[in-house]
């Protein structure tokens, strides 16, 4: 809502506030100024009258010239590309230093094209005084050489931007606002002239109302002028629609925007003489019916939307737009005069459907003043007689179906004083609220009830009372100074730190933390895995395709980071993220869950010098396998086992399941080589990711301790060469079947492959510790177990010893 | 053995360290006295002999003795250490080796961090889920019932009564109507909208909302006081908040909260347009008829509420020009908020 500072002045006297003063008062009041346009020029004295005295071309340019400039005292050379710049004239001269106001940029010595410049000549959209211009602005008046431009031109306009919140729509008025400064500054609010003479016929001889449908127009007024001169409005009312944002059209429109801007109530002229059988309905469109609005366009209405129609066709969209064909035009002399009150609701559905929102609409769906119709008729028919010698019949036709009765709403002022948390009287509060046009109907005591202006549809409640208190004091005025301890949540939020906890470890892990969108397109999930495509959630409304779908795993948007920092030239990275997957089972119920996505690129983890040893495809799983496995383990999360799988993305041989006390919690490998193709990765990339609820269940759970071995152990290596289908489980199990019970860990210490062991085997070392927790074992014992292991390992495996 | 004998053996001790040339020569001499069956192990063994009277001053003559052999001993060693091998001194300019911490994420950051100020405060975290329905994200927050708010452009919805949060509110929604007050929380968490990204909008961003809701009063000058003592932890010890006031449908009064410019302190910068002023958080007091959808008698019960962007905080906190930066993932740039 754009409000000009010497309009506003009519109603309220605010001349003697700077800009900023009142900017601030409306803003910490409620009513924010989003911004302050000066319109026209507020030029400084670096603006004066400048005679052109020589006007020469400029050497090096077929459309600049050099001028030698005067302000009466110096001269000064100046480049100009006006054409209009010619010896002997006078113009707007910005000197070196002036700030030019459109654009804002500051006027600096320069050297154009080789010849010195010392300020600029100014044209009159240079000067922000019109919106276009032609060359150079030539002050034909002859002012006085030197004289600041300032003194030439009208003081500029000052316009208010409002963000007029939603539960304020009585600030979508110039007098609304000024009704807001009444109350802030304890000034009298002075109203406009409703004054008209009425003659001739009775209105009643030139049309019948009838209202069908009165749940969505509850008042109806129409006057009957006659005999306007619907020429152009005085230059004054243009000038105040132009800095409202209006366009200027004739008289009969204009006024009608007038008033709607000034009081906030939306009026409509229809040329009465189009007016078929002499009658007004407000009715509901027929289904299909068509009407051409005044945009020029033909609209197809439904049973929804209501009309405003004579006896045979529709001519306006009720409270949104009027018709073409009963529109004011020039020659119409004979205008009747709407004035109504439509519901919010449905000149809202129908504005939407129709995508039609106008100055008109956005009114009526935030709701007009109940009680304005007849008095915003009067002002339009005052302004119309005054500027058009309109003849204005007698009466009005007011169909009145309102049940209108002001809102009643009580305070208690403890209750306010409580909620603000500031000392205030009660006779205080009465007189904050008195000031912004509420009565005391009763007051007893402890309580008090107030009769609500029909202007202020807000104010229903307790708590809105509450609210007009503490805007009106000023929320500064609240002290913010003691911290009240309040009540301590006794909620439970472990969940959260729990997961803090498992961010914590995998950062000490070396990983770091990713967040991705909760939606990507179909297209790259399916590139992961479509196994399930059928259990997506889809956004019907996406911003775009590539976020149509919300996930359904972590692994699509991991391996794109992954990818895109490879692509960057990024030598390693680790990433993780904890985040929701979303899914919608066959009756369509939607759940989401949480999980935990880990991936490395590159030859992350290495020390500087290891790191242009290629990464085998092994080793780069067993990172990841021995992240996932530690983070287990620090969480104290059970029995983590695993399981080839065939998951579509992980190369073949390649995806395994994730195995949780005995339960596939997630899955991890190496992403296919088709994949990462696209990010033009040709090293391993491993990823897994898992279900978090599991991993984080016993996060808390630290066991009891155990004593700590108090005898040495005696450690044995073996080596042998054995079949690579033959696991590293299937040795620990073979070793741990023939080992005492004094064998306490089995632990690997090399893997080797050569031409020399031969193909389709490897060789495999293992350190085995025999330890008791009552003694030291002897020689003998340590042997006679190691013996039964070897010979274990020869007869189950098959396998080559070389050395024990 | 008596005591001159003594003292005979302590001179001809000390004389044979004076005379040792090398190291190997003083060891010789160390190992013939103090050695296991060194002399003065030896002569203590004979204390046994010497009359009772004179034992005390044998023992502490032989204790002297002993004390300034291996002092003599060890002075006249400092002589003979070998001087430290030149040329293969530690590099200390190598790169060490130790695996760097990863980085938690910026919004993760800023969430934590404000989990404990609130949790000083005796605030705690609450969650829901991010797929709500309508009553939790809108009705039971008194949005008016036809607000532009729910229009199929603002608000992702994926059923009639399905939608993507718009807000973390509707968690409080959930907390009041499973507890009774009070409720003192915090609600950080994913939230969406339909925006299209730029720099300063994305349409999957983050939220942190609290609520305080007691039988007892609770005051816009309590909320104030809340969000100053935030802003001062968060912002730094000059951080301020100023109240203008605002319109949400779930609070009445509302405000919106300003913190002063954490980069001028409040003078007027290019950060904050001029103004001292950096807009962060809407709040106010719950709206009664919040209390009416969620069980509460609304006469009863007093309370307030504040939301604010987390991308935001995180975007002024540490700098970040562009909130695209956050879920980009760019590793160089994640690694510098460690």
């Amino acid at each position: 809502m754009k409000v000009p500072v010497s309009w506003l002045n009519e109603y309220v006297e605010v001349s003697d506030l700077s800009v900023q003063e009142l900017s601030d008062k409306l803003t910490f009041s409620g009513i924010e100024v989003e911004g302050i346009e000066s319109v026209g020029a507020d030029l400084d004295d670096k603006f004066v009258v400048g005679e052109v005295l020589t006007c020469v071309p400029h050497e090096n340019s077929d459309h600049l010239s050099v001028c030698s400039v005067s302000d009466g005292m110096d001269e000064y050379q100046v480049v100009c590309g006006a054409p209009n710049c010619r010896a002997g004239i006078k113009v707007p001269f910005a000197k070196v230093g002036a700030v030019i106001p459109d654009g804002g940029f500051k006027i600096k010595k320069a050297k154009l094209r080789g010849v010195l410049s010392f300020g600029m000549l100014c044209s009159a959209s240079e000067l922000n005084i019109s919106e276009e211009s032609d060359g150079i602005m030539i002050l034909e008046s002859d002012p006085a050489t030197g004289t600041p431009v300032r003194e030439l031109l009208p003081p500029p306009e000052i316009v208010l931007d409002l963000e007029v919140t939603w539960n304020r729509p009585d600030c979508l008025s110039i007098i609304g606002v000024a009704r807001e400064f009444a109350a802030l500054l304890k000034r009298p609010l002075k109203m406009p002239s409703l004054d008209f003479t009425e003659s001739g016929e009775p209105v009643e001889k030139y049309v019948k109302v009838s209202i069908e449908t009165p749940e969505m127009c509850s008042r109806y007024t129409a006057r009957i002028l006659t005999e306007v001169k619907d020429g152009a409005s005085p230059l004054w009312m243009q000038q105040r629609l132009e800095l409202c944002g209006v366009r200027a059209i004739s008289l009969t429109v204009d006024v009608t925007n007038y008033v709607m801007l000034e009081m906030g109530q939306p009026l409509h002229a229809f040329d009465y003489r189009k007016l078929a059988g002499q009658s007004v309905v407000v009715r509901c469109a027929q289904d299909g019916e068509i009407m051409e609005t005044l945009d020029g366009v033909k609209r197809t209405l439904d049973s929804s939307m209501l009309v405003i129609a004579d006896a045979k066709d529709a001519l306006a969209v009720a409270g949104i737009m009027g018709g073409a064909e009963s529109e004011i035009a020039a020659g119409s002399e004979h205008v009747l005069l709407e004035s109504a009150l439509f519901d919010p609701v449905s000149t809202k559905f129908t504005a939407a459907s129709l995508g039609l929102a106008t100055e008109s609409s956005r009114r009526f769906e935030r709701g007009v003043d109940l009680d304005l119709a007849d008095l915003a008729s009067r002002r339009a028919t005052s302004l119309l007689a005054e500027h058009g010698g309109a003849k204005v019949a007698v009466g009005v036709i007011d169909c009145d179906l309102r049940d209108f009765k002001n809102q009643r709403t009580p305070l208690r002022f403890d209750r306010a004083r409580q909620v603000i948390g500031v000392d205030i009287s009660d006779d205080a509060m009465i007189e904050i609220l008195r000031d912004l046009g509420l009565i005391v109907e009763s007051n007893s005591g402890g309580s008090a009830v107030f009769v609500i202006p029909s202007y202020r549809l807000d104010l229903t409640l307790e708590a809105d009372l509450i609210e007009e208190i503490a805007r009106m004091k000023g929320f500064d005025n609240i002290p913010g100074v003691v911290l009240e301890s309040g009540s301590v949540s006794t909620l439970d939020d472990g969940f959260f730190y729990d997961r803090k906890r498992c961010r914590e470890v995998l950062t000490g892990f070396g990983f770091t933390e990713s967040m991705h969108y909760s939606f990507l397109s179909a297209g790259e999930l399916d590139a992961f895995d479509k196994r399930s495509s059928e259990f997506r959630a889809v956004i019907p409304n996406p911003v775009s395709g590539d976020f149509g779908v919300l996930r359904d795993s972590l692994l699509p948007q991991m391996a794109a980071s992954l990818g895109r920092n490879a692509s960057r030239q990024v030598e390693s990275a680790a990433l993780f993220e904890m985040g929701r997957v979303f899914a919608k089972n066959s009756e369509g119920v939607f759940s989401e869950e949480e999980r935990v996505s880990l991936g490395i690129m590159g030859p992350f983890g290495r020390t500087e010098i290891t790191r242009r040893t290629p990464v085998s495809n092994e080793e780069a799983l067993l990172w990841i396998k021995g992240a996932v496995e530690n983070l287990v383990n620090v969480l104290h999360a059970g029995n983590v086992n695993f399981k080839l799988n065939d998951h579509p993305a992980m190369e073949e041989g390649w995806g395994v399941d994730i195995i949780l006390n005995k339960k596939v919690i997630g899955c991890m490998g190496l992403v296919t080589a088709k994949l990462r193709h696209q990010w033009r990765m040709t090293l391993p990339m491993p990823m897994a990711e898992l279900k978090l609820e599991p991993l984080l269940a016993g996060v808390n759970k630290v066991p009891a301790v155990k004593p700590v071995p108090a005898y040495p152990a005696v450690n044995r290596d073996i080596a042998f060469i054995s079949d690579s289908s033959i696991t590293h489980r299937d040795v620990v199990k073979c070793i741990r079947k023939a080992g005492s019970v004094e064998l306490t860990k089995i632990a690997i210490f090399d893997i080797f492959i050569s031409k020399e062991i031969g193909k389709g085997k490897r060789s495999l070392g293992y350190t085995l510790s025999f330890r008791s927790l009552e003694r030291t074992l002897t020689d003998h014992e340590v042997n006679e177990s190691f013996t039964k292991i070897i010979q274990a390992l020869k007869d189950d495996l098959k396998v080559d010893v070389r050395e024990a | 053995m008596t005591l001159a004998d003594l003292e005979k053996q302590q001179i001809k001790s000390l004389n044979e360290v004076a005379v040792a040339t090398d190291a190997a020569a003083l060891e010789q001499v160390r190992i013939h006295y103090l050695g296991r069956n060194g002399v003065v192990p030896a002569v203590m063994k004979q204390m046994k002999d010497v009359a009772p009277a004179d034992r005390p001053v044998f023992g502490k003559s032989v204790n002297k003795w002993s004390n300034e052999l291996k002092q003599a001993l060890a002075a006249k060693s400092q002589l003979f250490d070998k001087p430290k091998k030149s040329g293969s001194a530690f590099d200390y300019t190598l790169p060490g080796r130790w695996p760097t911490a990863g980085s938690k994420h910026p919004i993760s950051r800023v969430i934590e961090e404000s989990a404990a100020i609130f949790g000083k405060l005796g605030f705690t975290v609450a969650d829901g889920p991010d797929i709500e329905n309508k009553f939790n994200n809108f009705t039971a927050l008194n949005t008016p019932a036809h607000h532009p708010s729910m229009n199929e452009s603002d608000t992702f919805w994926l059923a009639e009564d399905q939608l993507l949060r718009t807000q973390t509110s509707p968690v409080q929604i959930r907390m009041m109507t499973e507890h009774k007050p009070p409720v003192r929380i915090i609600t950080p968490g994913r939230t969406y909208r339909r925006d299209t990204t730029d720099a300063t909008h994305s349409a999957n961003f983050h939220q942190l909302e609290g609520l305080y809701v007691d039988t007892k009063p609770v005051s816009l000058a309590d909320l104030k006081a809340t969000l100053a003592y935030y802003a001062k932890e968060m912002m730094g010890s000059e951080a301020g908040v100023r109240f203008r006031p605002h319109f949400f449908p779930f609070t009445e009064p509302s405000v919106e909260v300003d913190f002063s410019c954490h980069v001028c302190a409040g003078k007027g910068c290019r950060v904050c347009k001029m103004s001292g002023w950096i807009e962060i958080a809407g709040a106010g007091m719950v709206d009664p008829r919040v209390f009416e959808f969620v069980g509460y008698p609304p006469e009863e019960v007093y309370g307030y509420a504040f939301g604010f962007g987390i991308e935001r905080i995180a975007m002024i906190k540490y700098g970040i020009p562009d909130i695209r930066w956050l879920y980009e993932n760019d590793v160089r740039f994640l690694e510098q908020l460690r």
